[in-house]
């Protein structure tokens, strides 16, 4: 990258302030610098970074989007290191699945943010653990064809989900 | 939920995808599915790609799964669980989150270690609830290791002192180990204290069991307090919500000597804390903060005959007045 490139501009003239307000967010400084890149990797990947009106405004926005994912990751590692805790110790993953079961609870996560609560158990139910909808039936207390509407539910969710994430988008 | 429009085609692969997932679907109605998945290409391709959506991470978690069994359940669970940001504000979760963040920049931590167990540093309480809803407190200087079972919750105490609110679950028994002998309950509230010599049990609420390692067991209620080591059972007088008030972050000393208050405060203090016989002797009375150990024992000094000099801060030295001349 040039010293002309409209973000390194961008990056020499806000990165203390990013870096400043994110420590304050995360509370360790070496994480804050961390998600200060993230943040412009972020604006990398956007458009027409050189006609930024209000570039302070535009950054605090990719960085509290940064900062949620963030947040969201560290939620779901936290509480799927409490269910492993119940578990025997053996039963902790190899440190080679360890990375690829956490990049697979958060790529599912993904896919099923927004659904309400009572679908995204019986999907997981299903999908994950193998029930059939009778036994989610039974075990969650709602009909059979609570569980199947809820099942088509989640799955249309999950598509149409991928199909707004393939199309291209201003801010990434 | 979504504006987007889903197209015929997709809506009845989303159908079948379900149907065929239900666990009743029959030998007829795969036969009616193969019909429809070669009636039109654009079938086949619709069923590729919603049937591919999750397969990328449901075999990594089967991968995981085939080699050691649970990963899918953990998997289930950690996707259930409701945000947690709020509480991750609070200052003690800061605490498992500063654990948690040192994982992610080392990329590679000890992973027995992350995931069954539990310590603190000098100065550091811990409160971690356990997914069964139990909760730990952790006494700086303090580390357990858990071994949970479907048939039973097993805690190993391995250094210091650790509370426990153990959730109530019939069939699950909670105990506490040292090598001293071990608590049993179905759900109380009570502190176990292990040091090298013995341990003590102080039941804040309902009752506990405690078994020496030599099978001596005796039945605690609550308020009350005993020490035990592989000799036997000695009740402890004194209250056992003193015993446990360091969980507050507070040394409530009744009657106690010297030494056994200054050991109270090593796990708080950076340096070596020393204490001479004759000044460990003098009995105590007070309630003193334990995060400023040296503001408790300059508060001590005022009361006891005894001289607290400190180098540099890195030893400190307590005398009797009559030692120090």
């Amino acid at each position: 990258m040039s010293a002309a490139h409209p973000v390194a501009e961008l990056y020499v003239d806000h990165y203390p302030w990013l870096h400043a307000w994110l420590r304050r967010k995360l509370g360790c400084t070496h994480l804050a610098a961390d998600l200060t890149q993230d943040t412009f990797v972020r604006v990398l990947g956007a458009r027409e970074v050189g006609q930024l009106e209000e570039p302070r405004a535009y950054l605090m926005t990719l960085a509290q989007r940064v900062l949620f994912s963030f947040w969201r990751r560290r939620d779901l590692e936290h509480a799927w290191l409490d269910a492993l805790a119940l578990q025997p110790e053996n039963h902790a993953p190899s440190a080679e699945d360890y990375a690829l079961v956490r990049e697979a609870i958060e790529s599912l996560d993904r896919m099923l943010a927004g659904l309400p609560v009572r679908a995204r158990q019986v999907f997981l139910m299903n999908r994950l653990e193998a029930m059939s909808h009778a036994e989610i039936a039974a075990a969650i207390g709602v009909s059979l064809a609570t569980v199947e509407r809820d099942m088509k539910r989640a799955v249309t969710h999950c598509w149409l989900a991928s199909l707004d994430a393939a199309m291209p988008s201003g801010v990434p | 939920m979504n504006a987007r429009q889903l197209d015929p085609i997709a809506e009845a692969a989303i159908d079948w995808l379900v149907r065929l997932d239900s666990g009743s679907a029959g030998p007829e109605e795969q036969a009616v599915f193969a019909r429809w998945l070669r009636a039109d290409p654009r079938h086949e391709a619709a069923w590729r790609a919603i049937g591919g959506l999750f397969e990328q991470p449901l075999a990594e978690l089967s991968r995981a799964e085939a080699h050691r069994p649970g990963q899918r359940r953990a998997a289930r669970l950690a996707l259930l669980a409701p945000a947690r940001r709020k509480v991750l504000r609070s200052s003690v979760a800061s605490l498992v989150l500063l654990a948690l963040g040192g994982y992610v920049l080392n990329r590679q931590p000890p992973l027995a270690e992350l995931v069954a167990d539990l310590r603190t540093g000098t100065g550091e309480r811990r409160r971690v609830e356990l997914a069964d809803g139990s909760i730990l407190t952790l006494n700086a200087q303090s580390a357990v290791d858990l071994q949970f079972s479907g048939r039973s919750r097993l805690v190993l105490l391995r250094r210091g002192q650790l509370l426990v609110e153990a959730a109530a679950l019939p069939e699950r028994p909670l105990i506490v180990r040292t090598e001293h002998g071990e608590v049993r309950t179905l759900g109380s509230r009570f502190a176990v204290q292990r040091t090298d010599a013995y341990s003590e049990l102080a039941v804040l609420e309902r009752s506990v069991q405690v078994t020496t390692t030599a099978g001596q067991a005796q039945r605690l209620a609550a308020g009350r307090a005993a020490r035990y080591d592989a000799a036997g059972i000695a009740p402890l007088a004194g209250s056992a919500a003193a015993l446990a008030a360091w969980s507050e972050g507070v040394l409530d000393v009744r009657d106690r000597p010297l030494a056994e208050v200054v050991a109270d405060l090593r796990p708080y203090t950076r340096g070596y804390l020393r204490i001479s016989p004759k000044a460990g002797a003098l009995r105590v009375f007070g309630v003193f903060p334990l995060d400023d150990p040296g503001g408790t024992l300059a508060a001590l000094a005022e009361t006891q005959p005894i001289v607290v000099r400190s180098f540099g801060g890195l030893l400190t030295r307590i005398e009797h007045r009559d030692e120090a001349g």
